[in-house]
């Protein structure tokens, strides 16, 4: 058996003989259900995400198909007022349920539970993160939460909408007492991930890995952590006193007993805004690891990318008034929040630059991880865009609570977060699993989501402009048209997904064996074996420039990248050709 | 269902022309509309341009620059250029700040009601909208005079609502507990949609209203007209009539259906006369002393099966004054049903003197909801509903206006309602977020800092001017709005007299009212 190495990678021919990995170490279940390795957590928690990712959009599917006709198509009355009102019940009840399943169960875990679990200790050289049984504890409340908010499904739904807003959250007859507990549990595990991850990047960075020499990723991540960390108490508080003033009554939010209604959504949302940067910072992390390694090129603007993530986490704080421009805090307040979003619109410009900067002179390499961040550049420019006009004052009088508002989001979310999120699962696929997946499908199945993508969300982005409120079940004849445009791109994204459980699911078993190193990354996770062995390096790994590619050449022989010794000379036919 | 033909078929109608020339919001109606479709139109191409760019560099770069035999490895290039960095990130942050400097000032303009604004009160409840003007009329199509400033004072009965009119370019939303206000200036006549934006629970989607902007002089006839619903074109109507358009304005329609489907309340089909399996388990039977109740204070007795606490208490809309509402109401109740007898109807009889049965036995409309509401704006007189305070004989237009001087305490009454009064303070004894008028002035006050004051003249005017200066133990601080202040007040001021007319009006609610409660100026006009 060879032995792999970091020194000795180079010259050395594909595995020969079958490794000792992370995968095989312990086959029963209970090695995998008490298993305190921080690749076997990520996996874990990629399983569960992934499977309410599957719930959650198939929700979405049942949202655009009621949506195809004015009266809705799924749930309508028979004639009464009365009847499609109770029809329409069990659309907010699935349109909450979807925003429920895809912010606290998809989003918000999917990029550190999965990814930064598996990749960040790799990224660092470490053989674990720096708690690894608060990690699990991590993963088992949030099964529990993701749990707890099936069950209240099953009880009877919720029909709040995602945002619980009071104090009609107060008074609706339906589970939201199980719902929100589920929630503030998933909560924790974030509070917990968070803590984890930043005392892992300031303790366990190998010698020689200063601040500014980490991945980009890390610094994503950690910005994330501090979000996490800041915010989460705050939104368990706000639920906790929801539960409250819904079995006891206590009247803090509750206008009947004196309370504020307003003061939910204030909290709700001093969480709920920041979260959203919990969401799209260690996206943009993946985005900054991808375009150099593709680009063979070294980052453009290190510092800056690397300091905009902490500045989008620190004003992401201070913006969470422009949630409710209308609700009737007071202009004067209205004028702050509306400045401070703008200001934080500037640090993601920046990255945007800096990523197509990297680009600039490169040699891209078009391989599907590549093709969803470029895909990821062009669908965050319109949402973030879209952001801004929501941001300015009488425009958001106009745009508030509509389908402008809803595109908006589903721009940055979707095709922010989540194509950042495919991008990354396909970056580190054969790392994880040691299998690569069928190129060319994967491909075409990216440019067929994208465009999915945009035929879904673009026409709620008109729609919306022209007037048609969110968290309609029915609608105005006038909308019809771009509701079915929606749809239709709605189910264009199912075809995708499909696609993409289908080549993912095969490369598993039959897909070829992964190389150590298949994109010609420079950090540290492609110093070792795909899958990593159980301690995820034979000896410690040097730390080099994370985007330093000078020595990195691919070869044939394993299909992977490997170091050389000179790597002036591989520049020789570059240059002879210009 | 739609096939595939009729699906592309639709597509074609998407005004793509549209899409590419920033024309999406609609053509805006009212005085905010134009600045509003400018910084739009402004951000519109300044994001087109920057898409272009961004998509055009990612094209370019990516075929450009992309891998091949021959470039294995990204030519020497800078990895950091400061003067470069800065560039790009002033360019950005100016033209932000030019979007958030343009943004800020119309918006600031949105918030500051004209003085000498129409003032109409918006009471949202799930899942309608009602609308009081001056004069006491009330309606769920919303009237407004074209070319006049009109102050919305919107009061929620139950949840957070939207009050949203994307063709005038306003949208609040309606906080329960609170005054909520905006305000708006129609440049065009014609007929646009009120939606609710802020989601609300079962009916939110059907939660529309037409909005009608018309010439000022047809709008005063029209809310004149709006102001009595017992009569059409001067004769009585029936009862039953009558009830069965007050299940539309105030509501009901949306728990309670007709035709006996199943909805968040019991169907009225066949009600009045059968027998209900209370929550309790006793069964009762449905006459009128029973309706009446469930009425007029729902909650008292809760049927089985029906959730509690959803039925909005109408209070005063169904009592006093305007039981009339309720035997209306009720009558309506009875035609819906087979075993309507003696008990279950209303002790006055249902048609007028002179009148004829009309359509009160008819069932009523099934038709699809956006096409009731339709049916509803072609008649709006039919849409509108009595006053609650008193009965509308000779309707006043305009208060400062009106044909004869009238006792301040009856401005007091149309004040209670148009400013917004209504949505916190009683009249009649019961509960509410402000403390209610019924015995209030001439009656000693406790305040949270232990002491206890009379309510006299002196201490209304401050509670109502300067709110937040004392606060009346058991009532919640803060929630009273301190807009009343430039409404109401100064000596010289025209509206002086509003604020005597409403405190005129208190004093009439209360049985202790007295020398020291009473107004420096006397209720009833010298020159009468």
């Amino acid at each position: 058996m060879t032995t792999i190495t970091g020194n000795t990678m180079g010259h050395t021919p594909a595995v020969a003989a079958k490794p000792d990995n992370y995968l095989t170490h312990g086959k029963t279940i209970g090695s995998w259900l008490f298993t305190l390795d921080h690749k076997r957590i990520g996996i874990m928690y990629l399983i569960t995400a992934l499977l309410a990712f599957f719930i959650g959009g198939m929700l979405a599917e049942v949202i655009r198909t009621q949506l195809l006709v004015p009266q809705g198509l799924i749930f309508h009355g028979t004639g009464s007022v009365a009847s499609s009102y109770a029809a329409y019940r069990y659309y907010n009840q699935v349109f909450t349920l979807h925003g429920i399943i895809m912010v606290f169960l998809v989003l918000i875990p999917i990029i550190p539970g999965a990814l930064g679990n598996f990749a960040m200790p790799l990224m660092l050289g470490a053989k674990d993160v720096a708690f690894p049984k608060l990690n699990l504890i991590s993963y088992y409340l949030y099964l529990v939460g993701a749990i707890l908010a099936i069950v209240s499904t099953v009880l009877g739904a919720v029909d709040t909408g995602w945002t619980f807003y009071t104090p009609f959250s107060i008074q609706t007859e339906s589970y939201v007492v199980v719902m929100v507990l589920g929630i503030f549990l998933v909560g924790f595990s974030s509070i917990f991930t968070g803590i984890n991850f930043m005392v892992t990047i300031h303790k366990l960075r190998p010698p020689g890995m200063s601040w500014f020499r980490m991945p980009l990723f890390l610094w994503a991540i950690y910005s994330t952590s501090l979000i996490q960390v800041a915010a989460t108490p705050v939104v368990g508080i706000t639920f906790v006193l929801l539960m409250m003033e819904r079995v006891m009554g206590i009247g803090i939010f509750n206008p009947a007993l004196g309370g504020n209604p307003v003061l939910f959504q204030e909290f709700f949302w001093f969480y709920s805004h920041p979260a959203v940067y919990i969401m799209i910072l260690p996206a943009m992390g993946i985005v900054s690891e991808i375009i150099p390694t593709f680009s063979r090129k070294h980052i453009f603007g290190y510092e800056f990318i690397a300091l905009s993530s902490l500045a989008i986490a620190l004003i992401g704080f201070l913006v969470w008034g422009h949630h409710i421009f209308v609700n009737g805090q007071s202009a004067e307040l209205d004028a702050v929040f509306s400045f401070l979003t703008f200001i934080v619109a500037v640090p993601s410009a920046i990255k945007v630059w800096n990523w197509l900067a990297t680009m600039y002179k490169g040699a891209i390499v078009l391989k599907t991880p590549m093709l969803y961040v470029l895909s990821f550049i062009v669908l965050f420019t319109i949402g973030g865009l879209t952001g801004v006009v929501l941001g300015a004052l009488s425009e958001d009088v106009v745009l508030h609570d509509t389908y402008f508002v809803v595109g908006h989001f589903h721009y940055v979310m979707m095709g922010g977060t989540l194509i950042g999120f495919i991008a990354g699962m396909h970056y580190w696929w054969p790392k994880m699993f040691g299998r690569m997946y069928n190129e060319r499908i994967a491909q075409w199945t990216c440019v067929v989501l994208f465009i999915g993508i945009n035929l879904t969300f673009f026409p709620q982005l008109v729609v919306g402009a022209e007037g048609m409120p969110r968290r309609y079940a029915s609608y105005l004849p006038v909308y019809q048209p771009y509701m079915i445009a929606s749809t239709i791109g709605a189910y264009i994204q199912l075809v995708a997904f499909l696609s993409m459980a289908g080549y993912l699911m095969h490369s598993l078993f039959y897909g070829k064996k992964a190389p150590m190193n298949p994109w010609g990354g420079g950090s540290l996770e492609w110093e070792t074996a795909s899958p990593p062995p159980h301690d995820n390096f034979e000896t410690t790994p040097s730390v080099g420039d994370p985007y330093d590619y000078s020595d990195l050449v691919f070869d044939p022989a394993v299909n992977g990248y490997v170091h050389i010794e000179k790597p002036v000379e591989s520049l020789a036919p570059v240059t002879a050709t210009h | 269902m739609t096939n595939i033909p009729q699906i592309l078929g639709h597509l074609g109608q998407m005004n793509l022309g549209r899409i590419v020339a920033a024309l999406w919001l609609p053509h805006g109606e009212s005085t905010f509309s134009p600045p509003v479709q400018f910084l739009w139109d402004f951000w519109y191409w300044i994001s087109v341009f920057f898409t272009v760019l961004i998509v055009g560099l990612v094209v370019f770069f990516s075929i450009r620059y992309r891998h091949t035999k021959d470039r294995t490895i990204a030519e020497d290039s800078p990895s950091h250029n400061n003067p470069l960095e800065i560039t790009w990130t002033v360019i950005p942050l100016i033209i932000v700040m030019v979007i958030f400097a343009l943004g800020f000032t119309q918006y600031m303009n949105m918030d500051s009601p004209p003085a000498n604004s129409y003032n109409i009160h918006v009471i949202a409840q799930k899942w309608s909208w009602t609308f009081v003007y001056e004069n006491g009329a009330i309606s769920n199509t919303l009237y407004l005079p074209v070319n006049t400033p009109v102050k919305l004072n919107m009061t929620s009965k139950d949840v957070l609502h939207g009050f949203w009119i994307p063709d005038l370019s306003i949208q609040r939303d309606v906080v329960p507990g609170r005054v909520m206000t905006t305000w708006v200036e129609p440049t065009n006549p014609g007929t646009y949609w009120l939606q609710c934006a802020e989601y609300c629970g079962d009916g939110h989607s059907e939660m529309r209203a037409h909005v009608v902007v018309e010439p000022y002089a047809k709008f005063q006839k029209q809310i004149v007209a709006a102001a009595n619903i017992f009569e059409q074109d001067g004769k009585p109507l029936p009862l039953a009539t009558v009830g069965k358009k007050l299940y539309t304005t105030l509501g009901c329609l949306g728990c309670h259906s007709v035709d006996g489907s199943k909805g968040t309340g019991p169907s009225w089909k066949n009600l009045a006369g059968s027998t209900e399996v209370l929550a309790n388990g006793k069964t009762v039977p449905v006459n009128y002393a029973f309706l009446k109740t469930m009425i007029s204070h729902p909650g008292r007795v809760l049927i089985k099966g029906f959730p509690a606490g959803v039925m909005p208490s109408y209070g005063s809309r169904f009592t006093g004054k305007n039981v009339k509402n309720l035997y209306a109401v009720v009558w309506y109740i009875n035609s819906l049903s087979k075993n309507s007898n003696k008990a279950s109807q209303p002790p006055v009889p249902d048609k007028p003197k002179g009148s004829e049965p009309a359509a009160s036995s008819k069932s009523p409309k099934t038709a699809a909801p956006a096409t009731a509401k339709t049916s509803q704006t072609a008649t709006p007189a039919t849409t509108a509903a009595p006053t609650t305070a008193k009965a509308p004989a000779t309707p006043v237009a305009k208060v400062p206006a009106g044909p004869q001087p009238m006792a301040l305490h009856v401005l007091g009454a149309k004040l209670y309602k148009s400013l917004g009064c209504i949505g916190c303070h009683t009249v009649n004894g019961q509960p509410g977020v402000g403390p209610s008028w019924k015995n209030l002035a001439g009656y000693p006050q406790k305040l949270t800092t232990g002491k206890t004051v009379i309510a006299d003249y002196k201490f209304l005017r401050t509670m109502i001017l300067d709110p937040g200066k004392m606060d009346i133990a058991g009532s919640p601080a803060g929630v009273m709005p301190v807009m009343y202040k430039y409404q109401l007040s100064g000596k010289k001021h025209p509206h002086e007299n509003k604020l005597n007319a409403i405190i005129w009006y208190i004093n009439t609610l209360s049985n202790r009212g007295s020398k020291a409660t009473e107004p420096p100026v006397p209720d009833v006009p010298v020159a009468k």
